[in-house]
């Protein structure tokens, strides 16, 4: 399949490994991978707080970085900038031109699930990872049954981390509670997202894990500031970084 | 009503915070009820269904109120109740009044009722002699206290049981340093039964209204709305008009939810149906609208109005759960609070008291969409032109510097060249709340584009 990549500013800009580790990921798997030029931020912190007007420069320039690019899929690495994109695109632009381009969307985990399933990974990563089940792949991409839901169970992270020889797959208790990154509330509300950041990262570690696995870059960039200050045995990692070193 | 308030949702919940013991305490109490909700709704396994059987039940009813509105009246009317009707908290109040004063009623017994904290009636009646006794028990200590409710469903959670105890010591005179819960239940129980035996009136909410009967539904766990509504002849119950249903049908749909979803229990265990006054006696029903006519206009903010108060949104609320019910600048919090409260505080910031992590909108019975109204409400705020912590200020630059590649590169090289090279000490005051709390992100040397510049460009 073409792919063209949408890495969003936080990857593009501070976490360079976890988009490089896409590339070179969906490039092992037999794809070609192409980078649109001109992407910037998806506008999540502006309309985020409400402030559709100040986002809608931003937000027109990333969907015009994909707009007449030839590919079969856009894939993201991180779900909560995705899922910013697709609603934030739908609001300021509905053209087809526009809808064309929210058709190609795709988070990583859900293109490697559910548009071009892997197989099997070859290598294998001998750790325990616990996993960071952020919220709006969960509950906007339905990436995994979320805890309030009663209907039947699957969990597409899991399915794919399964994948990989010699994995062991646990969780924190509460399993799926938000880490309190939030975008803007991690600085509007310190206390109660640091609270909850302080709760999520020990959580985590008390699995006894090595890694914190993720999908969304930003809740592990808040757990990763949070594990360093807390001096908790246990790193993240993003889900292409362990995808990337097993294959 | 507005809150006459300065102190803003983050200011109050870092209060909150900084007695950690207690706020793990708080966590704890109510993510307990969350966990008994999942085991209560896990046993039903048509649980989503009834979700959605209860959210189309509600929206349909919102959607023909008038005509469901006017059938409850007139059913009403044939089995001997009387209706009253309140565009406001001011003129229900005025009506409970009225109905008080002409039957000299100088003791009350309430039983909870959020519309009746919405109009602030207890206030209003004590200044014109009526003595209001809350009978729930929750409400009852809360009211000893002199507090507002920190919950809809469990009032009093913030109160450890010592303090509860001391309370109760101080009030009630039960023994000093008792704070066996059965003890003091009991103890308040029979304050209680000497209230109830003494009152001239009881009053109560109202859970459902149904419209083909002309009935309405009323949950406590406690009988005490029971023991209010069946001791004196005269009895109150004040409704918002969210909370007509159509039949029995739907009644039944939303009751199966309501206790299991609130605190894990199959049902509530008294679930009263009063259809008229006993023989002799009067009922009556004020219908209350205060704000909510409006709410239906807008499509979305219609949506709040599909709530049955069980406060499953607001166990789960990791937010609520760590800066406590007081923080919310109104008398409702949480993420319905929230929902239906935003535009009322006057700080302008409960509506940012959110993650927008959605899990209120899953946990919810009626499918109440909480995180989208919740954004729907900062956009409303940010239209008026009150948004909180200088959003006003920064967010044009945000959106500029966001919109201009030059910029926004040249903003990121900067700001990666000092996270790497300067020293955190002199970081830290510039990073706001992030620095305080975490460690600032390691910065690498370069972005993502310029090495796949560097490394794939042919
Ligand atoms: S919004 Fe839903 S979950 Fe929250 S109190 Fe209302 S009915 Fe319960």
């Amino acid at each position: 399949m073409k792919i063209a990549l949408f890495i969003p500013c936080l990857v593009n800009q501070l976490m360079p490994q976890v988009a490089i580790a896409t590339l070179e990921l969906l490039e092992k798997l037999g794809h070609q991978v192409i980078l649109p030029k001109g992407q910037t931020c998806c506008g999540q912190p502006m309309t985020n707080s409400g402030c559709f007007n100040e986002a809608r420069s931003t937000v027109l320039k990333l969907l015009n970085a994909f707009k007449g690019v030839e590919c079969d899929a856009i894939v993201c690495p991180a779900a909560s900038c995705l899922v910013a994109a697709k609603e934030n695109f739908h609001e300021f632009d509905d053209s087809p031109e526009a809808q064309a381009v929210i058709n190609k969307l795709y988070e990583l985990t859900e293109f490697l699930h559910d548009v071009a399933p892997v197989e099997q990974f070859t290598r294998p990563f001998p750790h325990k990872v616990s996993m960071q089940m952020s919220c709006h792949g969960l509950r906007m991409l339905t990436l995994a049954k979320a805890s309030e839901l009663m209907s039947p169970g699957y969990n597409k992270l899991e399915a794919l981390l399964n994948k990989v020889p010699n994995i062991e797959v646990v969780y924190p208790e509460p399993h799926d509670e938000c880490c309190g990154f939030g975008g803007t509330f991690a600085m509007d509300e310190g206390a109660v997202s640091a609270k909850m950041g302080k709760d999520k990262a020990s959580a985590h570690a008390n699995t006894g894990a090595q890694y914190v696995v993720g999908y969304d870059p930003s809740c592990l960039m808040h757990l990763d500031g949070m594990i360093r200050r807390l001096q908790l045995p246990i790193e993240t990692r993003h889900l292409a970084q362990i995808l990337n070193e097993a294959i | 009503m507005a809150t006459t308030t300065t102190a803003n949702h983050a200011e109050k919940a870092e209060i909150f915070c900084r007695d950690e013991a207690r706020v793990d305490w708080h966590s704890k109490a109510l993510w307990l009820l969350r966990q008994k909700r999942d085991r209560a709704a896990s046993s039903l396994p048509e649980w989503e269904e009834l979700r959605e059987l209860g959210s189309e039940y509600k929206l349909h009813t919102l959607s023909h109120l008038g005509e469901y509105l006017e059938q409850f009246e007139a059913n009403c009317i044939k089995q001997g109740i009387q209706v009253h009707w309140a565009k406001d908290g001011a003129e229900h109040n005025r009506i409970v009044h009225e109905i008080l004063a002409k039957h000299q009623v100088k003791k009350l017994v309430k039983s909870k009722s959020m519309l009746t904290e919405e109009c602030h009636l207890n206030p209003y009646l004590e200044q014109h002699g009526i003595e209001v006794i809350d009978t729930d028990l929750g409400e009852r200590i809360i009211q000893l206290n002199k507090q507002p409710p920190s919950h809809i469903v469990v009032p009093a959670i913030h109160l450890k049981k010592e303090e509860v105890g001391e309370l109760f010591h101080e009030k009630i005179g039960t023994e000093k340093g008792a704070s066996d819960p059965t003890y003091l239940t009991r103890a308040a129980r029979q304050h209680l039964r000497e209230h109830f035996l003494s009152a001239d009136a009881a009053m109560t909410g109202v859970n459902m209204a149904i419209a083909d009967q002309g009935a309405i539904v009323v949950c406590t766990n406690e009988g005490n709305a029971d023991m209010g509504g069946n001791l004196p002849s005269l009895t109150l119950h004040s409704m918002g008009i969210d909370k007509m249903v159509p039949n029995m049908e739907a009644a039944s749909v939303l009751l199966r939810t309501l206790a299991r979803n609130a605190i894990g229990q199959p049902i509530t265990t008294y679930s009263s149906f009063y259809h008229g006054p006993k023989p002799g006696g009067e009922m009556h029903v004020i219908i209350v609208d205060n704000g909510r006519t409006k709410a239906l206009k807008d499509k979305l903010l219609a949506e709040s109005l599909k709530c049955i108060r069980c406060g499953g949104c607001i166990n789960t609320c990791p937010v609520y759960r760590r800066s406590g019910g007081y923080s919310y600048n109104y008398f409702i919090p949480g993420p319905i609070g929230i929902a239906v409260g935003a535009q009322e505080d006057n700080t302008n910031t409960t509506a940012w008291a959110c993650t927008l992590c959605g899990s209120c909108t899953y946990v919810c019975p009626t499918k109440v969409p909480l995180d989208k109204i919740i954004a729907y409400q900062r956009r409303l705020k940010a239209e008026q032109g009150t948004l909180p912590y200088g959003k006003d200020r920064y967010m044009p630059i945000v959106g500029k510097v966001m919109g201009s590649a030059t910029l926004f590169n040249c903003a990121m090289s900067v700001a990666r060249f000092s996270l790497r090279n300067l020293p955190n000490a002199m970081l830290k005051p510039f990073s706001g709340a992030w620095g305080k709390y975490r460690e600032l992100p390691k910065a690498p040397k370069t972005s993502f584009e310029a090495w796949y510049n560097k490394n794939r460009s042919e």
